[in-house]
């Protein structure tokens, strides 16, 4: 099970527990709570009173806290996966070409033969650290109020600038990288993004021509009846 | 307080609706939300970084014949980045030297002033003082020694309507054939070939075979270095189909070799042999495709057509066996290359300097076609005999209008009488204007500079003095003659040798079509204003007319004018693209021809039924270039090089380029991160040969041929056989073409640059 699967099945428990805590505290009468009951807790025994007050405190507070924490843990990290992303319709050529066995674009070779384990898409669309991290994320929030609010025309159109270290996170220094002069040389520009790998190294993705309604690979690749 | 009665008010405290506070409190807390949210939202879209551009313009690179498509990003007027074109055909991909195509407007030593050779210095002119001086002297030349006296030397680099201009303004203008250029040096055997084979010139496929083809068979072509979007390509069909098989036939182990499933090493020079033996394992073992050559092909022995028997016949002398021995590979290979061939699905070859560099580059040209020929793998997807050609308009450019010494616009020929009429009447000139003789093709044309028989010769956008074989026997004739050079920097070695020096504009400081390998056409818009004082060479033959009184002929002044008079004209032709206007070729990323109107899709295979409009209805394949519309295969027996290793010269050289570099490095060698991948040119040695001489990796050596010596540094390379030297020619630190043999090719006249007898000796540094 993935980590994202856990806390949403923690999520969903968090939130039945916290409203049978509602619902049981609602119930109670403190007026009609016998001064003299105690409860015991294991390390130490409260009264009656101080025990409900302790539970509404959890029902209206501590597990609606709970729950919203782990329900953004979900969130946060859920977002990384492939299938968030191909649920917008536009990012749905993406991802079907990724997964083309024979398709010959950089995601899909990259996906093929499994040079990146999961989340394909943030591991490559998101920059070093935890700034590439929360920016990618934002990323991902405007794309959601573009695609929600229906501001956007196909195909779409990458905008700013893809960052070269997304690739040379893994490639830089290798053999076969190194193995070229030009990547030396040109190592200045590759590092500040200048000079694009995808020059030399082929499209990462379906060209816009192929994600235009209308063009002959539209319909196989957002899967919808020409 | 008054008598008069107070209205009566509703209860202060009482609301009309008891939960308005409630609903107000929600609404403005859901506003605020949503406030907060598009507030993010707008912060965002401001956050998202600038592109490396502000603005992006398509645009063609400038180097190799792969004609990529290319994005050209601006900003402030600056060119600050270059993109592949993914739209483009090639698919968004482009190599290093177009990567850097943005510093290349910004090379250092960038010629700004025209200048003119004054008491032996070149001194800075106006551009009046310096045309009115080549007008001047042009016209004495004419006067006193004929029109044949003057030449002029282009370059595949040249855009369409300045070749096109040149060529009219010489031939129809000056009235002498003497047009040629660097096209020679490269890319006429293919030319040859192809009108050999079909009647007309350039290629039947397209860039495309390559994603269908089965079978790719890589003869003397180097595309991981010299065309590396191509060798991207070719490596995208062997990754999608693991069954595809890529042979190379190289005498050395080039990046390529090493890369490809089967590498033939044959001797220097031999490779005829292989082709004619591959066509007689064919013959031999029924791997001919009889019902397509019955029906399409020719066979043709010294002008006369003879029967597939006497082909057959002739092969006799290329067994395997016969000629394993001599091409240094076995035959049992050959038997294997034929019949992969023969079986592919679709067979593709494709080919460039190594073959087209030798003086057999016709015959080897015409056996490549002659194997598609005869086992039907033509006219299919993926199945295609593809010449690919060296520099960015030697095709469309060159090749397409007629601007070669023995041609004229649209596959015409200078001797034939007819095709002299057809051109005077379309460019509006006397009958009998146009010259019956064909001009000197350049190895001559630099002899009769030595010479004398040309005086005078206007020499655009190249570097004849680094790029001829035996370079410097021809850049002392350059020095002889008045020669008028069009450079973008001082320091060329043409430049040196220039009696004037103009300054020229390139890429996108002008406007102008360049064609590519597969007759596609692709437009380059004026993006950047040129150097100080630089200017188009369309601007400098149209100013040169004038001054020679021939400003009625030339007309058309501008770009577009130019391509709209060339592109009416080619519809007289089945070179026609008249349906590629600019307005199409800035909208489109190329178009290829034929087009013959502005509402065609252009020509992917040429000579297919339903693609290529000259085809019959129903004929299927049509070759109708031949009277007969029937492909033609003359029957090429091998003869060995002039230059064959002996007790004095007992190496073989052979030179190419390097993939940082690009032809003679005027442009590419002043870009720092491409001079810098390549560093500076050396002999590449086998450490057996370097050894028997006492030579150390990064010694200084001194190579001799019969035509010269060049000294520069050997590096010893474990994948050279022994017996081979290479070299390329990108450096003017180290001028191979010093050493370099200049015989050519007896119907093409190029030269044989892929071959020459050397020897090399250790000198002290």
């Amino acid at each position: 099970m993935e980590t994202a699967d856990v806390f949403r099945v923690l999520t969903g428990v968090l939130s039945v527990l916290g409203a049978l805590l509602c619902v049981w505290v609602a119930r109670v009468n403190f007026g009609r709570i016998d001064p003299e009951r105690k409860v015991s807790l294991g390390v130490a025994t409260v009264s009656g009173v101080a025990f409900f007050k302790l539970l509404a405190l959890a029902a209206l507070f501590a597990v609606p806290a709970a729950t919203v924490a782990v329900a953004n843990y979900h969130t946060v990290e859920g977002v990384h996966g492939v299938e968030a992303c191909n649920r917008c319709h536009v990012m749905t050529p993406m991802v079907t070409d990724m997964r083309d066995a024979s398709s010959q674009t950089l995601a899909a070779r990259h996906f093929r033969n499994g040079w990146i384990a999961k989340d394909q898409c943030f591991v490559c669309h998101s920059d070093y650290g935890l700034a590439g991290d929360l920016r990618a994320k934002m990323e991902g929030y405007r794309h959601l109020a573009r695609y929600t609010t229906g501001t956007f025309t196909e195909p779409i159109k990458f905008r700013g600038v893809f960052h070269n270290d997304n690739c040379l996170k893994c490639h830089e220094g290798t053999p076969r990288f190194v193995a070229v002069p030009s990547h030396v040389t040109v190592r200045a520009r590759l590092a500040d993004s200048s000079l694009s790998c995808l020059n030399c190294h082929g499209r990462a993705h379906p060209t816009r021509d192929q994600r235009t309604p209308g063009h002959a690979d539209y319909g196989r690749l957002t899967g919808e009846k020409r | 307080m008054t008598d008069r009665e107070q209205p009566v008010l509703p209860p202060q405290d009482a609301p009309a609706n008891p939960y308005r506070r409630e609903f107000l409190w929600v609404l403005g807390g859901v506003g605020a939300a949503v406030g907060a949210g598009l507030a993010g939202w707008g912060a965002l879209e401001l956050m998202v970084p600038p592109g490396t551009a502000d603005q992006w313009h398509k645009s063609v690179c400038r180097f190799c014949g792969t004609g990529c498509t290319i994005r050209v990003g601006l900003r402030d007027g600056q060119i600050v980045d270059i993109r592949g074109h993914e739209s483009g055909h090639n698919r968004g991909v482009i190599c290093v030297k177009g990567s850097m195509l943005r510093e290349l407007p910004r090379i250092e030593g960038r010629l700004t002033r025209p200048m003119i050779r004054k008491g032996g210095k070149l001194v800075e002119a106006g551009w009046d003082e310096a045309l009115d001086l080549v007008a001047a002297r042009f016209g004495e030349i004419r006067d006193a020694h004929g029109p044949d006296a003057l030449a002029f030397y282009g370059s595949g680099q040249l855009f369409t309507e300045e070749s096109y201009t040149a060529n009219k303004l010489f031939k129809a203008g000056l009235r002498t054939n003497n047009v040629d250029g660097n096209p020679r040096l490269c890319m006429a055997s293919a030319a040859a070939g192809y009108v050999s084979v079909y009647g007309k010139d350039e290629p039947p496929g397209s860039y495309e075979d390559i994603d269908h083809a089965d079978v790719l068979l890589l003869f003397g072509a180097n595309p991981y270095e010299c065309h590396p979007p191509l060798w991207e390509r070719i490596q995208r069909r062997r990754a999608a189909d693991p069954r595809v098989y890529t042979i190379c036939v190289d005498p050395r182990l080039s990046p390529t070799a090493k890369r490809c499933d089967l590498h033939l090493p044959v001797v220097p020079g031999t490779d005829l042999l292989l082709l004619n033996a591959m066509a007689r394992v064919m013959v031999e073992d029924g791997l001919v495709n009889r019902a397509f050559v019955d029906r399409h092909v020719r066979f043709a022995r010294d002008g006369h057509t003879v029967g597939f028997d006497e082909f057959a016949a002739f092969l006799a002398d290329y067994t395997p066996p016969a000629v394993a021995g001599r091409l240094g590979i076995g035959a049992d290979v050959i038997r294997h290359v034929a019949h992969r061939f023969a079986r592919a699905g679709a067979a593709m070859s494709l080919w460039t300097m190594g073959a087209n560099q030798r003086t057999q580059g016709t015959a080897l040209n015409i056996m490549l076609n002659a194997l598609h020929l005869l086992t039907g793998q033509i006219g299919r997807p993926g199945a295609t005999p593809f010449s690919i050609t060296g520099q960015p308009n030697a095709c469309g450019g060159v090749r397409d209008t007629g601007a070669l010494a023995h041609a004229l616009p649209g596959g015409r020929q200078v001797t034939n009488e007819a095709h002299r009429r057809e051109v005077e009447k379309l460019w509006g000139v006397p009958e009998g204007t146009i010259s019956p003789r064909p001009g000197y093709h350049a190895v001559e044309l630099f002899r009769a500079l030595e010479d004398g028989r040309v005086k005078g010769a206007l020499i655009l956008c190249t570097n004849p003095a680094q790029s001829m074989p035996d370079c410097d026997r021809y850049a002392a004739a350059m020095d002889k003659a008045f020669t008028v050079v069009s450079e973008i920097v001082a320091d060329s070695e043409t430049a040196k040798t220039a009696s004037v020096l103009l300054p020229a504009a390139l890429w996108c400081e002008k406007q102008g079509v360049l064609g590519q390998g597969e007759r596609r056409y692709q437009l380059v818009d004026k993006l950047i204003d040129p150097p100080g004082e630089a200017r188009p060479d369309l601007w400098i033959l149209t100013q040169l007319a004038e001054r020679l009184g021939l400003g009625q002929l030339i007309k058309a002044r501008t770009p577009q004018e130019v391509w709209d008079e060339w592109r009416h004209m080619s519809a007289h032709s089945v070179y026609n693209f008249e349906g590629m206007t600019y307005e199409r070729l800035r909208a489109l990323p190329g178009l290829q021809w034929p087009c013959p109107t502005e509402d065609h899709p252009g020509t992917v295979r040429r000579y297919v039924e339903g693609d290529d409009p000259f085809v019959s209805k129903g004929a299927g394949i049509e070759f109708y270039g031949q009277k007969d519309k029937r492909a033609v295969i003359t029957l090429c027996p091998y003869v060995p090089s002039p230059e064959q290793p002996g007790e004095d010269y007992p190496l073989y050289l052979t030179t190419g380029r390097v993939l940082e570099q690009w032809h003679t490095g005027t442009m590419t060698g002043r870009i720092a991160e491409l001079g810098g991948a390549a560093g500076p040119a050396r002999f590449m040695v086998s450490p057996a040969d370097a050894a028997a001489r006492g030579v150390s990796s990064g010694d200084m050596v001194e190579f001799s041929s019969r035509f010269g010596s060049v000294r520069g540094r050997a590096v010893t390379d474990p994948d050279l056989r022994p017996g081979l030297v290479f070299a390329a020619f990108y450096d003017a630190r180290l001028l191979v073409n010093r050493v370099v043999a200049d015989h050519v090719d007896p119907v093409s006249k190029e030269p044989e640059f892929k071959l020459t007898a050397v020897q090399f000796r250790k000198i002290r540094d």
